[in-house]
């Protein structure tokens, strides 16, 4: 395996030659191209990447342009992470038999699938189960925004309750999305994956290291990021750090990893713990959870995270 | 560019980011001494997208980098540590790079698109 990039502070890490290109068509304020940023520059190996169908697919790939400077498949919605279990299969194989191209020899390839939300949670799932089952050497990213933001907004089984999609629109008789989140993290780690890990791209200190720790374990590595949409979760472009500083600070999104399927670890305890309620207040999709009939929603979210935060405490101490 | 149609692409519609295979990755090569082929998006412009542009101020900046790392566009310039400058061809005009900044008062500021840099920094404001 060769050396670890090195990264102490931000001003060392600045010194990094992207491999993700400007003027790719994702929203002005994207939250997918921080998080894509901070992966790409964590590691100078050589990268192999593919990317399900999705904002992060369409945006980078718009013929004739491509935004990547890396190896890259563009692939259908449910299939980047066999598409990269693939890639890896045949690069141990060649690598077995010595068979490598003299370019390729004496360096260690990472292999990474992008997929959204919709990609990793609804479409790609049992492609993702096989993956992760075969014990490739790979790292899935869900990039996930909550919610199908490439074809309109439409609700995932990411979406939230409560929440406000063109599929589940709030309005007299309903207040949106009906389903609680799914808990994908979770069920990765179930499958015994080696590295499982939350991530958010406003804490790109403890994103790195999760992304580094990930490059370091050999298997399947899940990591689940947090991607705050401008468009969907309806703020302003400029808001997306702040509004990730609120979905992190309020516990909505803990970021926590988990090693071989079971040892949970904390990496983020926020010093100051935000109510849910300024989090939901800061995005136009959970407006109507305002509306006096609905505001037993906010005191049942409140409840429903602190829950969850006192679990992942619980099983952290432990240690199971 | 002239576009290719299907059957003229290489087999599997492969593009190219570069003209010509760099000795290094692409990780180890600044932009500056990159081949980029017409293909790459680094060679496109997305700056009509802008409404409002960010201008720098590089008398009140720390070089602290958080524009540089929060920037979803790639479009904030650092090299050696320090920030040098704002990518006007890929920066969409997002404002979080304005955000993020910590200094009093910030060094990155948004002002209408029309306005020129030099006259954006003239009217700069006072500490608060």
């Amino acid at each position: 395996m060769s050396e670890m990039k090195k990264i102490k502070n931000l001003k060392e890490f600045s010194t990094s030659a992207d491999r993700f290109e400007g003027a790719n068509l994702l929203c002005p304020g994207c939250a997918h191209s921080i998080i894509v940023r901070e992966i790409l520059n964590a590691t100078n190996d050589p990268l192999i990447l593919s990317a399900s169908t999705g904002c992060l697919e369409v945006c980078t790939a718009v013929y004739p342009y491509t935004s990547w400077d890396a190896s890259w498949i563009h692939i259908g919605f449910e299939n980047s992470s066999t598409a990269i279990a693939g890639a890896e299969a045949m690069y141990k194989t060649l690598k077995r038999k010595d068979r490598l191209p003299e370019s390729c020899k004496g360096k260690s390839p990472k292999f990474v699938a992008f997929g959204g939300d919709g990609a990793t949670y609804d479409i790609g799932f049992q492609w993702i189960s096989g993956c992760f089952e075969r014990g490739h050497d790979m790292m899935y990213v869900c990039l996930d925004n909550e919610v199908y933001a490439n074809t309109g907004g439409q609700r995932s089984s990411a979406t939230p309750i409560g929440a406000s999609t063109t599929t589940s629109p709030a309005g007299r008789v309903s207040y949106g999305e009906k389903m609680n989140k799914k808990d994908m993290v979770q069920i990765m780690a179930a499958h015994g994956s080696p590295y499982v890990a939350q991530v958010a791209p406003n804490k790109w200190k403890d994103m790195i290291k999760k992304i580094q720790k990930g490059f370091a374990t050999e298997g399947p590595v899940y990591i689940n990021a947090m991607s705050a949409c401008t468009t969907e979760w309806k703020f302003a472009p400029d808001d997306t750090i702040a509004v990730s500083d609120l979905a992190v600070d309020s516990l909505v999104f803990p970021l926590y990893e988990i090693e071989n399927g079971t040892k949970l670890t904390i990496t983020y305890r926020p010093k100051n713990k935000i109510p849910v309620r300024d989090y939901l207040g800061a995005q136009g999709r959970f407006k109507h959870l305002f509306k006096p009939e609905y505001e037993y929603l906010i005191d049942e979210w409140q409840k429903r995270v602190d829950d969850y935060w006192e679990y992942l405490q619980r099983r952290e101490e432990a240690g199971v | 560019m002239k576009y290719l149609g299907w059957d003229e692409l290489l087999p599997g519609a492969i593009l190219f980011s570069f003209d010509e295979e760099m000795e290094k990755d692409a990780a180890e090569v600044l932009p500056e001494n990159r081949p980029y082929a017409e293909t790459n998006s680094y060679t496109a412009y997305v700056g009509d997208w802008r409404v409002l542009k960010p201008v720098y101020n590089r008398d009140l900046c720390i070089d602290c980098q958080f524009c540089w790392i929060y920037c979803p566009d790639v479009s904030i310039i650092s090299r050696d540590k320090k920030m040098i400058g704002v990518d006007y061809d890929h920066c969409k005009g997002c404002g979080i790079c304005v955000e993020v900044c910590p200094t009093n008062p910030k060094s990155l500021l948004m002002f209408e698109e029309q306005v020129e840099n030099e006259k954006a920094l003239a009217q700069w404001p006072e500490k608060e």
